[in-house]
């Protein structure tokens, strides 16, 4: 039993490393209508940025801080100077995923080039253990849940209560239709590659912190949790990913608690496969719908 | 209604000349369409003729080749939709009238999206005094709204801007007889008598006509025919033709066939 609760703990911080990047990641689905395979590798080079800033003297909230504004901009870059470009062209949804898995192996490539086949680790102190019942946390792992928590609801408040963020979803539903109402969708599709590139920046360091050690494929290798995640959850709906991250994080954790860390992905998919079996449009679906109905 | 076009109000969009299709390939050529203050001008004519192009082309959402589209005197030739909101052109969409995943209130903050901060909530008020049967669905997910109360939610949307034009694409398409009609007699025609001026694309010619002041016969991507909405609803050519009854045949028929 406190094997069972002790593996709960850490699923709890994995589920809010990948509840920050599953939003992140659906929310570019959903506002710009590009899966961005590349999103991972976003996150491994903001791990990176994490690794320099730390080595150099910056706090790790400070890193942090430096990863967010370092997702949001090059995640804004890469929309701007090279999938909207793409988009214009009339490359559809399956031509611009191919464009991102070659996006993504760029940057795995170039990170290789750079850094090398090591191995790194973010120079920083995780700070004291604390026990809440068997579940043990470090300083930092009550940091990342923080920040998710916090993500979480700004996501929310974001999306739910401003003009901003309804704009967003009604751009997310319909972009002709959206423009028609006079939303200038280009703007709001910026700001939606900035706030989801925010959260691609802060899951990228989340995950360097969480690990011993990372290199230029740890943030591709999570991709895939994240996607399922986003999948689990209704691709494009921001709330259907979080509780596809707490349901993923959770399941893998404790498996890997219980039964055998090798069995950690396999008991995650095998919840995915059957969650899809019993509702195949994901927990929360409507954008996924909305989408099918305009295409 | 006006019988000649001297009766008519001083036109508020006029398309003139107008080319437009998709990739460089015209599917209109050369039309000329106008309406005015007060008016409900409406464009029939058989499937592939164009019709929907050419609402495209006016909203900025197909490729305008060659000629102009000029709303309140002033040349909005190729803007985009956002632009088009803000010169005054309300847009209502054959289908994905509405935004599925958002509420009807939220439906129609959006639709008020270029209004004063302060100025949304009492607008939306207002515009649900229209729209009575909405006013208990606030909350509810546009998504879950009937055919009816779906197309009402989409010209409450555009209600919210006050435009000076508004265009329907096939505003019936899709309702059962008695909510068509309604839709028409009801909420079109009345928005025309409150002052707007109205452009209808619609399958149900006759009933089209019928609300409308002044029609247009689109045929092959061309006007074929224009005048007087009940002039073109008496001539038995286009009454055999588009609106379902059957007449001898007369010589004007072979002019107006593709």
């Amino acid at each position: 039993m406190s094997l069972f609760v002790a593996s709960l703990g850490f699923g709890l911080v994995t589920a809010s490393i990948l509840a920050i990047a599953a939003v992140g990641f659906t929310l570019q689905f959903g506002v710009t209508n590009i899966l961005n395979l590349a999103f991972g590798d976003v996150m491994t080079a903001s791990s990176f940025i994490g690794y320099i800033a730390t080595t150099n003297g910056v706090g790790i909230w400070g890193a942090v801080a430096l990863c967010a504004l370092f997702g949001a901009v090059f995640s804004t870059l890469l929309n701007r100077l090279l999938y909207t470009p793409f988009v214009r062209h009339g490359t559809k949804l399956f031509g611009m995923i191919v464009v991102t898995i070659a996006t993504s192996l760029i940057i795995q490539n170039t990170i290789q080039a750079i850094w090398g086949p090591s191995f790194f680790s973010l120079k920083f102190s995780p700070g004291g253990s604390y026990h809440i019942g068997s579940m043990v946390f470090t300083s930092s792992q009550f940091g990342i849940m923080a920040i998710a928590v916090a993500s979480m609801l700004g996501v929310y408040t974001l999306l739910r209560y401003t003009k901003l963020g309804k704009a967003m979803r009604a751009t997310a539903c319909d972009p002709a239709l959206a423009r028609s109402c006079g939303i200038a969708t280009d703007r709001v599709v910026d700001v939606g590659w900035l706030v989801s590139g925010a959260l691609c920046g802060i899951a990228g360091i989340a995950l360097a912190m969480n690990v011993t050690s990372f290199t230029s494929t740890t943030g591709g290798t999570f991709l895939i949790a994240i996607v399922a995640a986003a999948v689990l959850g209704g691709v494009g709906q921001a709330y259907g990913a979080m509780l596809g991250a707490l349901t993923i994080g959770l399941s893998s954790e404790v498996a890997a608690g219980v039964i055998a860390p090798s069995y950690k992905q396999v008991v995650a998919f095998v919840v995915l496969v059957v969650v899809l079996l019993i509702r195949p449009q994901g927990i929360l679906s409507e954008v996924a719908e909305a989408k099918e109905v305009a295409a | 209604m006006p019988t000649s076009s001297a009766e008519r109000p001083p036109q508020v969009l006029e398309v003139e000349q107008l080319v437009a299709g998709y990739g460089g390939a015209p599917i209109v050529h050369g039309v000329d369409v106008s309406v005015g203050a007060g008016e409900v001008a409406t464009i029939i004519g058989p499937n592939g003729a164009g019709k929907s192009t050419l609402l495209k082309a006016i909203t900025g959402r197909a490729e305008v080749l060659e000629g102009s589209v000029r709303l309140d005197g002033k040349d909005v030739t190729g803007r985009r939709g956002d632009q088009l909101a803000r010169a005054g052109l309300g847009f209502v969409p054959q289908v994905n009238d509405v935004f599925g995943t958002l509420t009807v209130l939220e439906n129609l903050e959006m639709g008020g999206y270029l209004l004063a901060r302060k100025d949304v909530a009492p607008r939306v008020e207002e515009v649900l005094t229209a729209f009575p049967a909405l006013c208990d669905m606030r909350t509810r997910r546009a998504s879950k709204l009937s055919g009816g109360e779906r197309k009402m939610l989409a010209i409450a949307r555009v209600l919210m801007l006050r435009p000076n034009v508004i265009i329907f694409d096939e505003p019936t398409s899709n309702l059962a007889p008695v909510v068509a009609r309604s839709v028409l007699e009801d909420q079109v025609r009345v928005l025309a008598n409150s002052g707007s001026a109205v452009v209808l694309v619609e399958q149900r010619a006759s009933e089209a006509l019928t609300i409308g002041d002044w029609g247009y016969l689109l045929v092959a991507g061309r006007v074929s025919v224009s005048g007087p909405a009940a002039e073109l609803l008496g001539r038995d050519d286009i009454g055999e033709l588009f609106l379902g009854r059957e007449t001898k045949p007369s010589p004007a028929l072979n002019e107006i066939s593709p």
